[in-house]
């Protein structure tokens, strides 16, 4: 592999690492943003508007791994 | 996308190019869906200004939970949760 081709490799596994960590945020926003944004929105958050979310969005990757926990036992 | 021989920088910066623009295009399908549901809840004849200042109010604190959102899974990940 040349240097340049090697150089693009790597520029194209960052951009990929980018857009599934985008993904995975705006998965968790959309989520999110749902379940704790119930009224019309305000000009700033509530603060249990903001610890709802940042709440929301930790659980649902836990919960990820719970399920993922689960689905590989089933595997074995 | 033309011959083989493009430059390395050329092809990286058109990557990132049509990145940016399809991450925003599905951020404005996005948005527009839950804010629309959000503020216009009775469509009537014309747009009241409420509904249109509950919009701009919807996007706002749209970006800001993105926002939010991203700061706290990059240290989840940090923390080595994944």
């Amino acid at each position: 592999m040349s240097g340049h081709d090697a150089h693009l490799q790597q520029f194209l596994e960052e951009e990929k690492r980018k857009a599934v960590f985008n993904e995975v945020v705006a998965k968790l926003t959309e989520t999110c943003f749902e379940k704790c944004v119930t009224y019309a929105p305000g000009s700033k958050f509530s603060s249990s508007e903001s610890s709802c979310l940042t709440n929301c969005a930790l659980r649902y990757l836990e919960s990820g791994q719970v399920i993922l926990g689960r689905l590989q036992n089933m595997g074995q | 996308m033309s011959n083989g021989e493009q430059n390395p920088e050329a092809v990286m910066h058109q990557v990132k190019a049509e990145l940016a623009n399809a991450y925003a295009q599905e951020f404005f399908t996005t948005v527009r869906d839950k804010c629309f549901a959000k503020c216009v809840t009775k469509p009537s004849g014309s747009m009241s200004s409420g509904e249109s200042a509950c919009l701009e109010k919807c996007v706002d604190r749209y970006v800001e939970a993105t926002k939010m959102i991203s700061h706290v899974v990059l240290q989840a990940y940090q923390r080595g949760g994944q």
